[in-house]
This record gives C-alpha cells, structure tokens and sequence, in this order.
C-alpha cells in the first residue's frame, strides 16, 4: 500500500511499493518513486526531511553494487526519466543536462555539432551522467582528457531539506566563492541530490589511432619501462592502458599483457606519434594498429566489460566483484602483476587494467563470495603497500559489511563527517552509502 | 630585515609568544615595519595588522595558529601578496602568518610526473627548476615571476595557458593543510588521485584561505609540448576579433592560448618595458598560440589564420622565432602593470562571461566607461571568456576612486547579467564580496559558509573575506 501522504506530495502514477524483496545488490526502499522534474525532487525530500525519512537515489542503476550498508531506504528516488539536455551552447563548449540523460544520449546528441563529453565510462547506454558524476567514474581517456572534476563547471543540487542550491556557474573559468561542485562530485549522492550539470565539451578529434602492443610472457617488466620512455618523451597519448592477459584476450583475441594506445589529433600528428611508437616499442612486442571506426570499436567494446547493475549470476560460483584501485602512476603495471598472480590462489577469476599515465586500475572478479572476500583483503593489501588504496565499486550487499567498501577511515575523517553534517543533518540521503559509514 | 635603531616599542605578550615559537627576529611588531603589509596588490582597501610572523615549517604553522587560537586573535596566510582581490589584506588587528620562507621543493619525481614543494615556492622557480629535463609546471600567472604557488592554491589562479591546460586545481594532487585548530592533515597522499572521501583537495583550491592553511603542495608537472607556434592578428575593429576568437574554437581548435587588447591596453604596454611595436592605431590585437605534436600544428596555424583573415583582420603574423615569441609574450604579460605607465591608478576586475557574448560586453562595458568618464583598458583571456576591465583613474582627484570602484563593480553585474561570473582568477577577497550577491543568493552563499564553519568554526582565519558582510549592500540580483 502506497502511503496517502506520499500522494499529496507527487501524483499516484509516479509513486508505487516497490515489490523487488531482498534486491542483491542492496540500496532499494519500500516506496519507489519517479521524480520527472527538480520540483518533484525537492517536494520528496522536502517530505523526508520532515518526516524523518529515508531516501536511496537511483537513475540507470548501474552503480547499485557501489556502496551501501542498508539494504533498503524508506524512499528509493528513480532519477533515469528525468533526463534530456537543456542548453547546448555550442560556441562555448559548454552543455547543461539533467541528471538521468545516459552518456550516450548525451554522446548522440552532441555528435551533430562535432562536440562530445571527454568521458569514456563503461555501460554508456546505461549509466547517467548524474550517476557518472556522483560516483566519479571515470575511464582510461582521463590520462589527456582528465576526469568530472576537472569537467564539470556547475551544478543544482536538491538539498536534503529540498532548497535548491546552484554551485559553480555557466562559465569555464570561476573563482567566485568556493569551489561547491567538487564536494558533490564522487559523494556518491551523500549531501544532496544533483538536479542539473554544466559541463565543459571538447571538439571530437579530427583523428584518432589505437596502438596495441603485446608483451610476452615474462616480459611485463617491459611495460613498465617502455611506458617511462614514452612518458618522457613529447608524445601525448590519450590513454597508456596495461591490460591483463584475461582482459586483453576479451577485446583483442591475445591471451597477453597488452598496453593500449590511444593518439587523438590532426591524422598527422596521431599517424607521427604512431611511427614513435612503432620505433621504440621493445623486442618481442607484437603491435597493432586501429584507426577511426575500427578503434572506435574496439573502445566500444571496451566500455563493455565487468559489472553493470544488471548482469549479475544467480549462481554462487560466478558472484561479482568490482575494484578500483588508485596508485602511483608507474606502480600501476606492477600492482596488476601482484594482483593477477594471486587470482589463483584465492580461486578467483579476475580482468583488469589500469592506466600508466594516470594511476587508476579497474578490476572485475568472478568467484565464489567467499574466495571473493579473501581476494579483495589481498589486493587492498598490496595497493596499501604501494600507498594506495582499493575501492570496493561493486559487490553484492551482503559482502559490503566483511569486506568494507571504502577501506579504512581517513586520518581526517572529522572533516568529512562535519561535511555530512552540515548538509544533511537528519541523516536521511544514502545513508551509509560512503566512506566510514557516512 | 635590516634592523636600524629605532623607538623601542615593547612587544606584548602575544608577541613574545609568537617569538618563543619562531624566534624573536621572525616577528615584525613595530608600526613602521607592517606598513607594507597593510594590502596587497588590491590596494583600495588597507588594514594594519597586529604582526607578521615569518614561519619556517609546518611546526611552526601549527604552533602558531593554536597560540592565536588560545589567544582568540584573528589571522592571515600570506605568500608573495600579490594578490588581487585583497585576500591577504588584514582589516585590522590580524596576525599575518607569512609563508615565504617556506619555500623549498621537498620531493622531485618526473616518472609519476609530480613535485612536492612547500607553500612559498615561486610560481615561475618550479618551471626554470625543472626545464632542464623538458617538464614545466603549466598554471602561469603573469605574476608568475612572484607569486608563491601556495597563494595559487589559495586563489585557485589561472593564466595564459589555462584554456588548455586547466587552471590551479586541475593540477593540484595533494596538500598538507594547518587547520583552524592547529591539526596538521595530509589530503590527498602521495598524490594518488581519487581517494576515497569528498573531494577536500578541489574544496580547499580557491578557498582563499579562509579554510586552513596549505603548508605542502604536491602538483603535477607535464613535458613540453613538442611544438608551439604563436600568432599575432591586428585588427581595426574589435567585434571581427571577437567574431574570429569564436570561429577558432568552433574550428575544433584549442589554442593553448587565446589573448586579446583591446586599444588603451595597447597604449599602455606600448609604453611600458617591453614595447613590440604594434600599431596604436588598431582596435585590438589576438595573441594566439597552439602547442602540441608538432606534425599537427602547422594545420592548425593555417585554419587560424584563414579565420583571422576571412573576419578583416588588418595584419596576421606567426612568431618568426623564440626570440620574438618571447617578446610578444613578456608585452602582453606586462598588461596590468603597463597601465601605470599612462595613468596614476588603476583598478583591475576580472569577471568572465560566455565567450560568445563577447561583442555585447564590450558594449557595455564602453558605456560603463562613458557614464563613470573613465577611460576602461580590456585585456581579455579571450579563449575562456575572461575579461580583465581595467579602469584607469587618478586616486588624488576626489571621489575618483570611489567612481573607479563604482565602474569596476558595474562591469562585473555586465558580466553576471549575461550568465557570467564576478571573478575567474582573482578571487572574491574583500574587493567582491559585495557583488557575490549578483551571482549568489542568500542560501547558497549559506551553504558555503556553513561548509566554512566546518573546517573554520571561530572564523579567526581570514574573517571578512569572500562573503558580504552586513552593511555593505549592492543591488541584489537573484535566480
Ligand atoms: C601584475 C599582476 C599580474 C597578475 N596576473 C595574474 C594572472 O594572470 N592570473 C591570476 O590568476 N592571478 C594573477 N594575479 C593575482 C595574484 O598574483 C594571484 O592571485 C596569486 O596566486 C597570489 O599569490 P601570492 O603568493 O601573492 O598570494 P597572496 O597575495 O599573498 O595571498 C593570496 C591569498 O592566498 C592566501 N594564502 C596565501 N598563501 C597561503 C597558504 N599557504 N595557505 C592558505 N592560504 C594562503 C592569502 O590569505 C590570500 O587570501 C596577478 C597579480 C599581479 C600583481
């Protein structure tokens, strides 16, 4: 039964329980509710704020595994039909879009005007770009082009009290006040709720090449210091992605360590950057080279590995598993090493990649959910000892609590609750959904 | 400092205090001693602090903001003071917490692309430090020269080549911070991005100290592009510059750097210590320069130039060499100062609005000057939409200052009125707080300021910045 009181806030057709018990992947509420405009999000949380309740936020559902120690909110918050693209500017790079537009909605629109969003995220079709923004994903291209801090330039947020609050503005360069839209970006949807997003846009790229290059069997040392050459030289790559041999068979058919380059510029400068390439790769490599539509592909492709919201087993053996791991950049080839040596032992299977230049590796595991518990300690332990850390982006509910999503508490983890705090005193925006059990 | 003999003045107990942690000769006390301490470069507003303190480490931050705190006695970080906006200006009664001997680099590591360097460390030392190996550091300030990179931090500054490379924060990868109790933290480790938590490394780039103090700065550095060319296109009529900045970017180009001036501007670093000879005649010249592989850049050059061309450009060159290169960049990177060549004062502003409403806010801005009878000079970071109205006036003459004031605020509600903002690099500070209403409402600058009081709860550092204070109101615009 829908409560009356939910239907004095929105419209009965927009409301219903929600039947789906138990969802594995957690982060659902008794009420479903689809907001169609920031009028709606506000009049919910305005309602929850009041009466103390609860609210989970879900738009393309794909970062439902990431975080999130209750299992059900009083209100799960549906943003995915609140979507479309509300101002392109063209002449200034700059676009505002609600936050249930898919990135290749997004992507498609853009196109017609030679522009896109510089973000290279997996599951395009289905992620949003308010999804992408709060959980702060990101994918390999980030080496050139960077990630949503560095591109978003203003945002409405729906507080949890359901005032609206503009951070950042329309314009691409701005100092004025504090810089709001970075405590929102990666919050995972913690102190409030992102209604809209301006975003800088880059021109497509006249051109664009992807060399592969294969190391053999014992010669991931190899990747290592080829990638400090290219690095120091002037090339500028668009992506240095190491790929495991599992990965590396799913999207190139070679069962190889296998680093991807990615050029994007005029043809002659990515042609020019290629034949440096070609030039200095070390013996033994065998080398690939995709240009235009068949390197798109091949990303393609790419964009549409590991776990999605969506594809997850019923069957125990084949339970899922999604980290990231944040390292020095050159630590990068050695921790996927580590971490793709230890799959065995711990009866795992395991794909993943991570970018030289940039420091962030993707894992995706597959196992039983024990084996998959004593895998993730093991990993953390070895990005911990690099200095790094290891974010646990999807899981299924039950193994958030043994595992801990976030790792161990930063030193000013007071801050971070004060944050919390300030914004959302009554506790009720995806509680328990981020770092330290905020 | 050089010590002459003077009135001995007793220092008080906080003094002594200050001076049992740093050592009695890091302490300036004496009047005549913190008269330049009075303002930064925003000079229309001045206080007298209480005393500077010259600190060498972060022990020495921690233990004398947790002095000042125990004694309730307001403070202030400062760098080089360069500053624009009055960040660094006391309003009377502050201890000033001077950064600038902090100033060595910590760590090197080209590999992982990253330096680790103290807060006073000059902007343009890091860059000459490691050129030698082919990096630079990318944020370039004109006062590049001076400024410390901690006051960049504090500023989140920008500068020529930010409308490719990103301004301050998008290269800033970790920082040790005093906060307002005396904790030291330590965000963003080591640099490794994206760690877990809210993003304090982007909350507390351009917070202009007024969250804590930044006492260790890990930034990334890059390799020099393989290639640059630069070019220079006079023209007669400013809206065709404006029209062709437009049609550059919607070429799919993005120039690592696209300037403009317009003519006083050019009257007055004509004038000034690095004079190129351009034409006083013209409106407005375009600096433009594309950096990258070098195959591509000679194609990009001959699209900049078929558009500087096809918008009645009167005369379009390409730097013949470094040498010239480096002249036109050392007139243009002269601007603000060059003004006081040809007049007494000036007031800079630095308000930033869609790119493409360029032609209207010029406009408008022509208007501001007429009404206020003013002359207006326009440096423009014209690729970002970054406008730098400069308004020349002559401080001796009654009530011209407060005219100048009045302009350069009627200049940023211009900029605000089309969707813009009232500052892109120079920071709200005392000077803007005011006209944060033309962008902001009451709400939302609460919710700032309450973000503030988490890291900053008594506001002893850096009270009075950034935020209207009651009292002082401009027109309010809303939505
Ligand atoms: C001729 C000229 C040209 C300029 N050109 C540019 C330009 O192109 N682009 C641009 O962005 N700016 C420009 N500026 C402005 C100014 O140089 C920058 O804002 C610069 O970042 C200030 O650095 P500073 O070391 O002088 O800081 P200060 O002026 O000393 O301080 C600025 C602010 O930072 C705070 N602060 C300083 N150090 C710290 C610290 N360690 N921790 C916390 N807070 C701190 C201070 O409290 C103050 O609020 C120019 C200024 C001049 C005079």
């Amino acid at each position: 039964m829908i409560p009356s009181y939910l239907e004095e806030v929105l419209p009965k057709e927009q409301i219903r329980v929600n039947d789906e018990m138990g969802h594995p992947l957690g982060n659902g509420g008794l009420q479903f509710i689809e907001a169609k405009s920031e009028e709606d999000i506000s009049k919910v949380l305005a309602y929850a704020y009041v009466h103390d309740k609860t609210v989970n936020v879900v738009s393309g559902g794909t970062k439902r595994g990431f975080g999130g120690e209750i299992e059900r909110a009083d209100i799960l918050l549906s943003l995915a039909s609140y979507k479309g693209i509300v101002e392109h500017s063209v002449g200034d790079l700059t676009m505002t879009v609600k936050p249930g537009t898919t990135l290749k909605e997004i992507t498609d629109q853009l196109r017609n005007h030679g522009q896109r969003v510089a973000l290279d995220t997996s599951w395009p079709e289905l992620a949003t770009i308010g999804g992408i923004v709060s959980a702060n994903d990101s994918g390999p291209k980030r080496l050139l082009y960077g990630s949503a801090r560095d591109l978003v330039i203003g945002m409405r947020i729906v507080y949890p009290d359901g005032s609206v609050i503009r951070t950042g503005g329309k314009v691409v360069k701005n100092v004025a006040g504090y810089d709001m839209n970075k405590l929102f970006i990666g919050s995972m949807g913690t102190l409030g709720i992102i209604s809209e997003i301006t975003i800088k846009l880059r021109p497509i790229p006249k051109y664009e090449g992807l060399s592969l290059l294969q190391f053999h069997d014992g010669k991931e040392q190899d990747i290592r210091k080829f990638a400090i050459q290219l690095l120091d030289s002037k090339m500028e790559p668009v992506s240095l992605e190491v790929l495991t041999p599992t990965i590396a068979e799913k999207v190139t058919g070679k069962k190889n360590y296998t680093l991807a380059i990615a050029f994007e510029d005029r043809k002659n400068a990515v042609l020019d950057q290629e034949k440096w390439v070609k030039d200095h790769f070390p013996n033994g490599v065998v080398h690939s080279i995709k240009h235009e539509e068949e390197a798109k592909k091949w990303w393609e492709g790419f964009r549409h590995l590991g776990p999605n919201g969506y594809n997850d087993s019923k069957h125990d053996a084949d339970t899922q598993a999604a980290l990231k791991i944040g390292s020095n950049n050159l630590d990068v080839p050695i921790i996927l090493g580590a971490i793709d040596k230890v799959a065995e032992v711990h009866h795992v299977g395991v794909e993943a990649h991570g970018g030289v230049g940039h420091g962030i590796s993707k894992v995706y595991v597959k196992g039983f959910p024990e084996d998959i518990v004593s895998y993730i300690r093991a990993v953390r332990a070895m990005a911990e000892e690099k200095g790094g850390y290891a974010v646990c982006t999807h899981l299924p509910f039950a193994l958030r609590e043994p595992v801990g999503v976030w790792g161990e508490k930063p030193g000013y983890f007071a801050l971070l609750e004060g944050i919390k705090q300030t914004n959302d005193p009554k506790n009720i925006m995806n509680r328990k959904r981020f770092v330290g059990g905020i | 400092m050089a010590r002459k003999k003077r009135n001995k003045v007793n220092p008080d107990a906080v003094v002594r205090q200050l001076m049992n942690i740093v050592g009695e000769r890091e302490v300036l006390y004496l009047k005549e001693d913190l008269i330049s301490y009075e303002c930064d470069g925003y000079t229309m507003t001045k206080g007298m602090p209480k005393a500077v303190v010259f600190v060498k480490n972060t022990e020495h931050v921690s233990q004398v903001v947790r002095c000042l705190n125990r004694e309730r006695i307001p403070y202030i970080a400062r760098g080089a003071g360069t500053g624009l906006s009055g960040g660094a200006t006391p309003l009377g009664g502050e201890v000033i917490i001077s950064l600038v001997r902090m100033k060595r680099m910590l760590h090197l590591d080209l590999d992982n692309r990253k330096a680790v360097i103290e807060p006073g460390f000059v902007n343009l030392k890091l860059t000459q430090s490691i050129s030698d190996k082919g990096y630079y550091y990318a944020p370039d300030p004109s006062s590049q020269y001076a400024c410390t990179i901690g006051g960049n931090v504090a500023e989140n500054s920008g500068g020529a080549h930010c409308l490719k490379y990103g301004v301050t924060t998008n290269h800033i990868l970790g920082l040790e911070i005093v906060l307002p109790n005396g904790e030291v933290v330590e965000i963003g480790e080591d640099g490794i991005p994206d760690q877990p938590g809210y993003d304090l490394l982007g909350l507390l780039t351009g917070s202009e100290g007024t969250l804590g103090i930044v006492t260790k700065i890990t930034v990334k550095v890059l390799k020099n592009p393989e290639g640059k060319k630069t070019v220079l296109a006079y023209y007669d009529d400013i809206n065709d510059a404006s029209q062709a900045v437009s049609e550059i970017i919607a070429a799919g180009i993005i120039p690592a750097a696209l300037e403009m001036m317009d003519s006083i501007a050019i009257e007055g670093v004509e004038s000034a210590a690095y004079p190129v000879g351009h034409p006083l005649d013209i409106a407005a010249f375009l600096l433009i320069e594309v950096d990258g592989i070098a195959a591509g850049i000679d194609d990009q050059i001959d699209e900049i130039l078929t558009v500087c061309k096809h918008n009645n450009v009167r005369e379009v060159k390409v730097a013949k060499d470094e040498a010239e290169r480096g002249l036109w960049w050392a007139n243009r990177k002269m601007g603000f100062g060059a003004m006081g060549a040809i007049s007494p004062d000036y007031l800079v502003q630095d308000g930033v609005i869609p790119r493409t409403r360029l032609p209207e806010v010029l406009i408008r801005i022509a208007e501001i000057s007429k009404k206020y009878d003013l002359r207006i000079a326009n440096i423009f970071h014209a690729g970002d939409g970054n406008l730098h109205p400069l308004i020349l006036f002559d401080a001796r003459i009654p009530g011209e200052s407060e005219r100048a004031a009045k302009a350069g605020s009627e200049c940023l509600k211009v900029c605000a009125d089309v969707g813009g903002s009232i500052t892109g690099e120079h920071g709200v500070g005392i000077e803007k707080s005011a006209e944060m209403r033309f962008i902001f409402s009451d709400e939302e600058m609460a919710a700032q300021t309450n973000i503030r009081a988490v890291f900053n709860p008594d506001d002893l550092l850096n009270p009075g910045k950034l935020f209207p204070q009651p009292g002082r109101c401009v027109e309010v615009k809303q939505g």
